[in-house]
């Protein structure tokens, strides 16, 4: 990694993170931001110290997540387009959370642990699926499944809905469409408690993700165990979108656009490559939570929408520039 | 497409299109009507801006708006009234009336098997083309809309025309709307500041205008998000907490599950569970109930705000 990169990548995360804790519906001036932070009494350090910090931290965190999940699904399928929501995960999330609104179930951790739950159960469905020939994973099948397991997941959440006379259940889409209105220190907690193994997981095998994007004869034939890593890889993607999705809805893009963007700039090892997308991807989602709590102030975008309206121009930029 | 409907002008209604028979349908049905029925055409402009005209009131009506429904209920049409949405639950009397699914793009074929001679849909665009196909068949629709108070004397107005029903209709716009005049405080003492949250998860409040927007300035009180001119929308709590509401109105039945996040302590009125909680379908829609959910939002007003 080159130093002269990595000082710009280093002003830019700080630089984001300072951006997000100082925009809001509330202005406020940068020292009192600052006091905010650590001790300050009255509403605005209030807001900056329960609302706005845990806001910035939580999509950092699940930016740099999807990020890291992206880039190493794209490495182990040899894929470009893989992303964490191709295996089934956003549609078996989504029908969690119909189904838990539908039964009126009560609580305010009943939307999202459904959602976790309908998750992880589409990713195990997905999982035993592409299990060919006793416990290879196959990428091929891997990806054909998660696509009809999610067709399957979504056409059920469709008859869900239309059959449904709960009230709210169109308000259930709202909150998939994904947004951190919902961040707490508790719920940053809670993902980082699910996202710490699989993040250094993922760091650990970054490169046996390096011997594997090469093919399976030839990382066999250095010494990697193909098999294996292929269902770390896995069950660790898995986890960390399953926790993103149940924290703050699906927030698309980031895990395809950050890995492809992070490697026309920087060596594509993943040594180097995870570090980095994770720091950009989470970037990226405080930058596009900055847009969707302030457009159009006092409402908010759900963030999925502004990741897609960030991320796809600015992918098909790079795609064009990549080109021979 | 074309052979369908012929084959529906000629079996299932008989006489379609041709004025004498129509005529003498409605006659015979209408013989008990109460009032006498003006002589000529019944013409009326609805809210899309077509204009309607029936050579005689309608005595089968669907209505697939359930403010719609609970008006023809109240002008005394009601026995009219053939087939309603799933969600007409007022009066009573109403869920005797077959049940035909949804309102908005509503089952086409349900409606016509009731033989309509008037349908009763809510004004959105994807209602334009239903009426559209309904014209097609030959059955007038009236589009309205159903958002504001305003609309209850203007919707009993039109259906009253159209169903023969016009003292039914003025009687009870005058009684509302003296209602209303009584119910509303104009006081200019503090106004508290409500925040209007319709959904939890992600936090949705409504904007000026709407309907219990309306409901709660009239009770006294100021909608938090005044300045909110969609109908709807999204807002984060850090916008909430910025404008400190005095109460939290909630149609949520039981505790409400927010209350409890960590998040939503910030806002003082959370914490010290002010929250102006109503159940209720008067509280749903625009309706001739409108001013005493007023009156029961004042009297909740003065008991949580003094």
């Amino acid at each position: 990694m080159s130093a002269p990169r990595l000082g710009v990548l280093a002003v830019v995360v700080v630089g984001c993170l300072l951006l997000g804790l100082s925009a809001g519906s509330v202005a406020l001036p940068p020292r009192q931001i600052w006091s905010g932070l650590w001790h300050g009494q009255g509403e605005g350090a209030v807001i900056i110290r329960e609302l706005r910090a845990p806001r910035v931290a939580l999509a950092f965190l699940v930016g740099g997540s999807l990020g890291i999940s992206g880039a190493a699904l794209q490495a182990m399928i040899r894929n470009p387009l893989a992303e964490p929501y191709l295996l089934g995960l956003s549609s078996g999330a989504g029908l969690g959370a119909v189904i838990a609104i539908t039964s009126r179930a009560a609580g305010p951790w009943a939307v999202p642990l459904a959602a976790f739950i309908g998750a992880l159960a589409a990713v195990a469905l997905v999982y035993r699926l592409s299990l060919v020939s006793g416990r290879r994973l196959d990428p091929h099948v891997l990806l054909l499944s998660g696509v009809v397991v999610g067709a399957f997941a979504g056409a059920l959440m469709s008859a869900i809905m239309v059959l449904s006379d709960a009230p709210g259940v169109r308000n259930a889409f709202l909150w998939l469409l994904g947004g951190f209105g919902g961040a707490s220190w508790q719920a940053l907690a809670v993902f980082s408690a699910y996202a710490a193994i699989p993040l250094v997981a993922l760091f650990l095998h970054a490169r046996s993700l390096d011997l594997i994007a090469l093919g399976d004869e030839a990382a066999h034939h250095l010494g990697a165990d193909v098999d294996r890593i292929r269902r770390l890889v896995y069950v660790c993607t898995a986890l960390l979108t399953a926790a993103s999705v149940a924290t703050c809805g699906i927030v698309g893009f980031v895990g395809l656009v950050v890995p492809h963007a992070v490697r026309t700039v920087f060596r594509p090892l993943h040594q180097t490559v995870l570090p980095v997308v994770f720091l950009t991807g989470g970037c990226f989602l405080v930058l596009a939570d900055i847009v969707s709590r302030t457009v159009v102030r006092p409402l908010e975008l759900p963030v999925g929408v502004v990741t897609a309206l960030i991320g796809v121009p600015l992918f098909a930029v790079l795609l064009r520039r990549s080109l021979p | 497409m074309g052979g369908i409907i012929s084959i529906y002008r000629r079996f299932l209604r008989p006489g379609l299109g041709s004025l004498p028979a129509s005529m003498f349908l409605a006659g015979a049905l209408g013989g008990c009507s109460p009032e006498p029925r003006a002589s000529g055409l019944l013409t009326t402009v609805d809210d899309a801006g077509d204009t309607l005209t029936l050579a005689a009131p309608a005595r089968r009506v669907v209505s697939l708006i359930p403010a719609a429904t609970e008006l023809l209920f109240a002008i005394g049409a009601g026995p009219h009234v053939v087939g309603r949405t799933q969600y007409c639950d007022f009066p009573a009397a109403a869920e005797a009336v077959p049940n035909l699914g949804d309102g908005i793009k509503p089952n086409v074929e349900a409606v016509v098997a009731q033989r309509p001679n008037l349908v009763v849909l809510y004004n959105s665009g994807q209602n334009a083309a239903v009426a559209g196909r309904l014209h097609d068949l030959g059955i007038p629709s009236l589009r309205i809309n159903t958002d504001a108070l305003s609309s209850v004397p203007r919707a009993a107005r039109m259906l009253g025309l159209l169903t023969g029903r016009q003292r039914g209709a003025d009687s009870l716009i005058e009684v509302f709307d003296s209602a209303l005049a009584n119910a509303t405080r104009n006081s200019t003492a503090r106004r508290p500041k409500v925040l209007l949250l319709v959904w939890e998860q992600p936090p949705m409040t409504i904007g000026r205008g709407s309907f219990l927007s309306e409901l709660i300035e009239r009770a006294g009180g100021d909608n938090l998000f005044q300045d909110v001119t969609a109908s709807s929308g999204v807002v984060s709590i850090e916008a909430v907490a910025a404008r400190n509401p005095d109460l939290i109105f909630t149609t949520a039945e039981g505790p409400a599950a927010f209350a409890t996040r960590p998040e939503w302590q910030v806002v003082p009125a959370v914490r010290q569970k002010r929250f102006l909680r109503v159940t209720g379908s008067e509280f749903n829609r625009p309706s001739p109930r409108a001013p005493a959910a007023i009156r029961e939002l004042t009297a909740q007003l003065s008991r949580l705000a003094p």
